[in-house]
């Protein structure tokens, strides 16, 4: 006798697949409800290499622009990080913006400093260039001045792009 | 635009934005996107966004500089 083919539709739903296995996710899937809390309470080691991967990315890519990425083999990202961190502060350079030093007489100076800082090694690379000092008397130094803090803001924004590539939160 | 050894490169104040916008629009397309069509797209939406509002803004503070 054939076996009976089961018609409904319920019956024709495969049964469902385990998605969580101790604590990692699989297929991307949301983690299961009828799984007890605990299964989230140690992070997988998968998860602290990655933080650990972000932790080096995001060093390196302050100290050179563009090197997290690099580290990450986004060799486009890379190239065009560097460059536009380096174009803005040559240019800022040029112009002979003011590089806040790390000692700044108010707040806003300090916050100048943060900003120009951001630019990790462009830093004291464009410090120790400028031995004219600056020159804010005019203008084009005044926009200097914003160029060099775009820089260091933009290669911020740089390595936090790569920091979430790193945890695997961005492709 | 003047430059050489010891003396001051000067920009305009548009020019700066112009090399500003070119620069900054060019790494937030590589940043937010994969291809290189959609970069390319995105680069040139973002470097006229940053000139419009900038003209725009501008105007709009004019009568406040009079």
């Amino acid at each position: 006798m054939p076996e009976e083919i089961p018609t409904s539709p319920e019956a024709q739903v495969p049964e469902a697949q385990p998605v969580f296995d101790g604590g990692e996710p699989l297929l991307h899937d949301e983690p299961s409800a009828a799984l007890p809390p605990s299964s989230f309470s140690e992070p997988p080691a998968s998860s602290r290499s990655h933080w650990f991967l972000a932790v080096i990315v995001a060093i390196i890519g302050w100290t050179l622009p563009g090197g997290g990425h690099l580290l990450l083999r986004r060799w486009a990202r890379a190239l065009v990080s560097f460059c536009a961190v380096a174009v803005l502060v040559f240019a800022g350079y040029k112009m002979r913006g003011n590089i806040f030093p790390p000692h700044g007489t108010d707040a806003f100076d300090f916050l100048g400093f943060l900003a120009d800082a951001g630019a990790g090694i462009f830093y004291p690379l464009a410090k120790a260039a400028q031995t004219a000092g600056p020159d804010v008397s005019r203008a084009a130094g005044d926009y200097g001045t914003r160029l060099l803090a775009t820089a260091g803001v933009l290669n911020v924004l740089i390595l936090l792009d790569a920091v979430q590539i790193a945890l695997g939160e961005k492709n | 635009m003047r430059g050489g050894t010891g003396e001051a490169m000067i920009l305009t104040h548009f020019q700066t934005m112009c090399l500003f916008a070119f620069v900054v629009s060019l790494a937030f397309a590589f940043l937010s996107r994969n291809r290189l069509k959609e970069r390319l797209r995105y680069a040139i939406y973002a470097f006229l966004a940053f000139l419009l509002v900038a003209v725009a803004m501008g105007w709009l503070m004019y009568p406040v500089s009079h």
